[in-house]
């Protein structure tokens, strides 16, 4: 096992630490000397304790299979991805933009719908969105904020440039991988913090409980916050619990919680009951207020929505932000920018192909083999065609869901994700990776510094997705090498 | 602190004490049964009926032999109380609390659980049944003193000495009424003293009690040892201090009350008398006030958590 960079496979695309074997970008020298100076039995012990130090904290996700849940644990690669901060500061810029006109749009959509009165974002669009919530129509959450936490996921095509692949905006999940990920590189590698000015991301967890806070409805030091979950069988639950215990607050399910009549919500305690300021909800929001929306949930909290719109709880993020979350909103977000900013976007789309116009759809069904089609309203890489990847049969029924439904499609061209050299057997290889910051707003605004990397472990695939053989990486914002 | 967090700290408070007495238990019986005269009566089946599981295990297997039932205590998840259930149970409920727990209680746990369902297999064999034991005990009692030294005593640290405790009262006295009757018959032999300093050391007992008390087991003395001690952690009314302590804590004062009737009860007893006869009876009574105390515990505390459901079932006192 042993980590060169003089003997590294480059793929052709865009590699993040490397321009050619053996000649780091700037701000990737030390590490390559770093590892080039660790002798292969070294290395193999700290990989080992890697392992351990994740079996040990119990740092898994559930896999979702016909033969049952399995609890996997977290894959995780030991190179680290470094950004440099001139370039990240950017970035941030461009995502709190990003954020700050989506909250824009999600508020006008509830209320006078300026955007499509104007002519900037068609009202058929919304007509077909699963993710509008008409009980949200007219509620006035603080700030004017319903998306109060965000994961936007970032890639780098081959010639450098970042794009944003998609907003989530639901309940965007693995930012306690993110933490994990740091604590476990400062455990096994605390020389080359010795090398480095990394930006820290332990703040994350206090700046999202500063934010929460700010929702509260009563004045008070410390409000009562609370961490709805769907339960211990959730994928996530980990990263639930996780959140839960750095900030100090309560991990409630949805039966520890019950809305009285004078509409303030309650925690059910040994004292009796406790309420309950803000929530941090977990559970997408179909499935919140049996009252209001699923009427067989039993995740939720009957007459939780009355409470919220009444101003009684804060809840992040607020029900109805998903209606953003959408791939064919997604592209409109530059005109989003430009209608409520009245800025460029920062940070481009990735150029996309919707469905619903009639060229696009010709031009997609034409080239099928060259694109990658998604549905509007999956998440976790579900229901997706890669179409270089795919069977004739496979585009054949594409070909098929599109017409059928062409609002619910959109297609983007195959992008050659950028790679970072990635252990794999006894040297390092090539491997995709996307990054997802997180991204935070109510009073103010926050940005990981980084977030979470993902890699594609499988040689040559472009899935990132943990429940589909995806791994991550430590992410590096460099400030400068000491 | 949340209904159902509190009583899931609780069990699991209860489901760890429970593996570290089983865990206690048989390396106590392993050990004394190789100073037992051969065809002595204690066997197998005895250290069934101690823990209380003589008719689950019979339902299960058909002969109480070593293995059988090494394997019924040790490993069995079809036995609620084996040592790998408890600790599977203490893992899974750790899970849901976690975040009112320090972080590195959740891992030492889960270590403790990967260590056991690697290690069950070897608890089996008697050469390296006491080596297996001893390592579970020590790995639970770093989980202890990790929480004594960096938890703050919040309610969760309370409802966790409350399960701790009601746990270990309820053991000795089972362990302590169904030893003597085993021992019975040895009353009048030249065993009495070893029977008694048995019934001490399936308790961890002997030591202290020699230290305390003194180098013969007498019965009265033994009695009131594991009874009436307050110093002894292991005596049921230090269990019931400290149920009471922890009770100080929390809100509420019907569980203060019905354990004032239990520490009279201790406190009032004859030992000498006891001795000779009556004491499964007063073992009997004390149990069912403890019974009576977990379900007093459940009404005043958890009840919100879940309605309709009074006590948790899976795991009720036997």
């Amino acid at each position: 096992m042993k980590i060169d960079c003089g003997h590294y496979p480059l793929m052709g695309g865009f590699d993040e630490l490397l321009e050619a074997p053996g000649k780091p970008r700037s701000g990737a020298g030390e590490l390559c000397d770093f590892f080039a100076g660790l002798a292969p039995e070294e290395l193999e012990a700290r990989h080992r304790a890697v392992d351990a130090a994740i079996m040990a904290a119990g740092i898994t996700f559930t896999v979702y299979s016909e033969a049952g849940n399995i609890d996997r644990t977290w894959p995780f690669d030991v190179v680290p991805r470094i950004i440099e901060k001139a370039e990240w500061d950017r970035i941030e810029a461009g995502l709190k933009q990003r954020l700050a006109a989506l909250n824009r749009f999600i508020d006008d959509i509830y209320h006078d719908r300026n955007i499509i009165r104007d002519g900037v974002f068609p009202a058929e669009v919304l007509a077909d969105s699963k993710n509008f919530r008409a009980a949200c129509v007219g509620a006035n959450p603080p700030f004017g904020v319903w998306a109060h936490i965000c994961g936007t996921d970032l890639v780098r095509d081959g010639d450098g440039t970042v794009y944003v692949l998609e907003d989530n905006l639901r309940v965007p999940s693995g930012v306690s991988y993110m933490l994990e990920n740091r604590q476990l590189m400062k455990r096994l590698f605390p020389e080359l913090f010795a090398r480095y000015d990394v930006l820290p991301v332990d703040d994350y967890t206090a700046q999202l409980y500063d934010m929460l806070a700010a929702l509260s409805p009563r004045e008070g030091e410390r409000p009562e916050i609370a961490v709805l979950t769907p339960g211990i069988y959730n994928s996530a639950y980990f990263e639930h619990s996780y959140l839960a215990q750095q900030m100090g607050a309560h991990l409630v399910e949805g039966p520890d919680l019950v809305v009285l009549d004078d509409d303030c919500v309650y925690m059910k305690t040994i004292e009796g009951l406790t309420r309950l300021d803000v929530i941090y909800r977990r559970v997408d929001d179909e499935f919140i207020d049996p009252e209001a929306f699923r009427a067989d949930s039993v995740l939720g909290v009957p007459g939780l929505m009355r409470a919220w719109k009444q101003g009684k709880v804060g809840i992040a993020n607020a029900p109805g932000s998903g209606v953003a979350d959408d791939k064919v909103v997604y592209a409109y977000v530059p005109q989003m920018i430009r209608y409520y900013l009245d800025e460029a976007p920062i940070l481009p789309n990735v150029p996309s192909y919707l469905c619903m116009h009639e060229a696009d759809c010709e031009y997609v069904l034409a080239n099928l083999d060259k694109l990658v089609v998604k549905p509007a309203n999956e998440s976790g890489g579900y229901g997706m065609l890669v179409g270089p990847k795919s069977t004739p049969d496979e585009r054949a029924r594409f070909a098929e869901l599109i017409r059928a439904n062409p609002r619910n499609y959109m297609a983007q061209p195959t992008l050659s994700l950028s790679t970072v050299p990635t252990l794999c057997e006894d040297a390092i290889e090539p491997r995709h990776v996307d990054l997802r910051p997180f991204i935070l707003q109510s009073k103010d605004f926050y940005v990981t510094h980084g977030g979470l990397t993902r890699v594609a472990l499988r040689r040559g695939s472009l899935v990132v997705n943990s429940s589909q053989g995806g791994g991550s990486k430590d992410t590096w914002i460099v400030q400068g090498v000491c | 602190m949340l209904a159902r967090v509190g009583e899931n700290l609780y069990w699991m408070a209860r489901y760890l004490e429970r593996a570290e007495d089983t865990a206690r238990l048989i390396n106590a019986t392993t050990m004394m049964l190789m100073d037992m005269p051969r065809g002595a009566s204690f066997g197998w089946e005895d250290l069934l009926k101690v823990v209380g599981l003589d008719e689950a295990f019979h339902t299960l297997y058909d002969e109480a032999g070593e293995m059988a039932v090494m394997s019924f205590l040790i490993q069995d998840e079809r036995n609620p109380s084996s040592i790998f259930t408890c600790i599977r149970h203490a893992r899974e409920n750790t899970r849901t609390f976690r975040e009112v727990l320090p972080r590195e209680s959740w891992e030492w746990v889960n270590e403790l659980y990967l260590y056991t369902s690697t290690h069950l297999g070897h608890a089996l064999d008697r050469r390296t049944r006491f080596e297996v034991l001893t390592e579970i005990i020590r790995r639970r009692q770093a989980v202890v003193g990790l929480l004594a030294g960096t938890m703050s005593r919040d309610e969760g640290f309370q409802f966790m000495r409350l399960g701790r405790n009601m746990e270990r009262a309820d053991m000795t006295t089972r362990v302590l009424d169904v030893s003597y009757a085993i021992n019975l018959p040895y009353q009048n032999s030249q065993y009495y003293d070893l029977v008694w300093m048995s019934v001490l050391h399936a308790l961890s007992a002997h030591q202290m009690y020699r230290r305390y008390v003194g180098v013969h087991a007498r019965g009265h003395k033994v009695l009131a040892f594991l009874l009436n001690d307050l110093k002894f952690p292991r005596s049921v009314r230090h269990c019931l201090h400290e149920i009471q302590f922890a009770l100080d804590e929390l809100p509420g004062v019907e569980p203060m009350r019905r354990l004032q009737g239990m520490l009279n009860l201790v406190d009032q007893a004859d030992y000498r008398a006891l001795a000779a006869n009556g004491l499964h009876g007063f073992c009997d009574d004390i149990q069912a006030r403890l019974a009576d105390l977990n379900t007093v515990i459940s009404q005043t505390y958890f009840r919100a958590a879940h309605p309709q459901k009074m006590a948790q079932s899976l795991f009720s006192l036997v």
